[in-house]
């Protein structure tokens, strides 16, 4: 791996069974044992070579069912390349599922301590963010609230606001953007913007052209399972509007 | 040595993980976590009404003779059956969030032996009630709760992985559990069986050896046999070794096939 990068993906491809009817129990197993090749192998991503420097924030677009998604998971070691390699340097933080590990009847504050715990942050870390994730996420006293009592737009706000403080080297984020109110968009922008400008490296699947043209230099168009375009972030997203208008 | 680096970066997950195990199931009740020791007590209670009147054991002190073995048993169960479950429960966590997979067996095995030790109070306040009383043997008591870890830890990250690939898994170890109940000198004593040509049961039997260990330790205030317990360890840390590598495997395809 080279020293600049943060994430090397190398002649990478994904692909998954497609089950008609996937048999998931043993009577099942047992019952179609015989006939073995009912699966079609649908292939994903197809040789995929990127190279994300250190510091660089890219956006990766795409029509749906492209591969992004896939390629993001890839990315965070959920699920692993049949061929190839996916490689990334430094703390890695990925922000597919906003209040992951959140537990209704538990307080805010305590739902904090669940779903930073589960980005990997220890019991000092998370003391010490903690005032920053509160603050952020505008919910006052309701903090010391069970989150079954929270509206969803204040469970969204407690999410986010623990997801954006966890620091990382690396920061994968999936079509979360839009969360809270007009006020907390712009700040949930705002704190993006600064993340963006720092060294951190940052990934960013997403639709809204206007919104990515601000945060990214680079995108990398995935059409099909493979990558159609790369390289400065204008130039690929008027390629790709002209290419689905 | 990078896996054990990792796992203790993600320590405060298996504790937030434990504090949700214990306090979050019972939260909305209002007897809230008591429920987790009320729920062993009146399974003794039970026992403890239908088996000396109707089936008329002798054994002295039967009270104390049970919840010894209760309550390691309720530990095994829950255990067993919550962590089986560990991975498919928590499907939405796997699909979308990294973390190392072995915290959730590891956090359900642990969550039932923090219930454990504070139902040895439990026991130690019966076998005062009860005359039985206390021995200096209690200090055996930490050695034979490893032992019994390790058993568990190591089924569980079996029938974890599996029961993602298979979902009938956890319905087999709710059968084989409830076997296994009867299989283990929970109501009856091992000597009941000398001779007898079911005595390998408790030969090849994990639990037996451990039941009959903490029995040994409040009930008998004996030393336990640490020679049965010892191999059993070494068997178990074997075990433990295979079953995880095993689950390591199984573990790349999780996000996909649950």
């Amino acid at each position: 791996m080279k020293k600049e990068n943060a994430i090397e993906v190398r002649n990478m491809t994904k692909s998954f069974k497609l089950y008609s009817d996937k048999p998931n129990t043993m009577k099942e197993r047992l019952v179609r044992g015989w006939k073995k090749n009912n699966n079609e192998i649908h292939t994903v991503l197809k040789d995929i070579d990127i190279e994300i420097k250190k510091g660089d924030t890219v956006a990766l677009i795409g029509v749906n069912g492209s591969g992004k998604s896939t390629l993001l998971k890839l990315m965070t070691k959920i699920i692993y390349p049949n061929k190839g390699t996916v490689e990334t340097r430094g703390k890695l933080t990925s922000l597919l599922e906003l209040g992951a590990g959140f537990h209704p009847d538990f307080t805010g504050r305590e739902n904090i301590y669940f779903n930073a715990a589960i980005f990997g942050l220890t019991r000092a870390e998370i003391d010490k963010r903690i005032d920053d994730i509160i603050e952020f996420s505008e919910l006052g006293d309701f903090i010391d609230s069970p989150i079954r009592t929270y509206s969803s737009g204040m469970y969204m706000r407690l999410a986010f606001a623990v997801a954006i403080n966890v620091d990382a080297d690396i920061l994968l984020i999936d079509e979360i953007l839009a969360v809270g109110d007009q006020h907390f968009q712009d700040k949930c922008f705002a704190k993006l913007e600064e993340l963006a400008k720092s060294d951190m490296t940052i990934v960013i699947v997403a639709h809204g052209m206007e919104a990515l043209k601000k945060l990214c230099t680079r995108g990398i168009w995935i059409n099909n399972g493979v990558v159609a375009m790369d390289g400065k972030f204008e130039e690929v997203s008027n390629a790709y509007l002209k290419e689905c208008a | 040595m990078k896996r054990f680096m990792e796992l203790w970066q993600y320590r405060e997950f298996l504790r937030t993980n434990v504090k949700k195990d214990i306090r979050g199931k019972y939260k909305a009740s209002f007897l809230g976590v008591l429920w987790s020791f009320i729920n062993p007590l009146l399974q003794v209670l039970v026992y403890a009404i239908v088996f000396p009147y109707i089936m008329r054991v002798q054994t002295p002190h039967y009270l104390v003779f049970l919840i010894c073995g209760i309550i390691p048993w309720t530990w095994f169960i829950t255990s067993m059956s919550n962590g089986t479950t560990c991975i498919t429960n928590n499907s939405n966590l796997i699909k979308k969030v990294y973390f190392p997979r072995e915290i959730l067996p590891i956090s359900s095995v642990t969550s039932g032996m923090v219930n454990f030790a504070i139902s040895c109070i439990i026991i130690l306040i019966f076998a005062l009630i009860d005359g039985v009383g206390i021995s200096w043997h209690i200090i055996f008591l930490p050695l034979v709760a490893i032992v019994q870890y390790v058993v568990q830890l190591a089924f569980v990250f079996l029938t974890c992985a599996f029961n993602v690939y298979v979902k009938d898994v956890e319905y087999m170890v709710t059968f084989l559990l409830n076997l296994a109940f009867y299989a283990t000198p929970i109501l009856y004593n091992v000597d009941m069986f000398k001779g007898s040509k079911f005595a390998f049961i408790f030969k090849i039997n994990p639990v037996a050896y451990i039941v009959e260990a903490y029995r040994k330790i409040f009930y008998l205030h004996e030393i336990p046999n640490y020679r049965e317990l010892g191999m059993l360890f070494i068997i178990s840390l074997i075990a433990l070794a295979i079953c995880y590598s095993i689950f390591k495997k199984l573990e790349k395809r999780f996000a996909e096939e649950i």
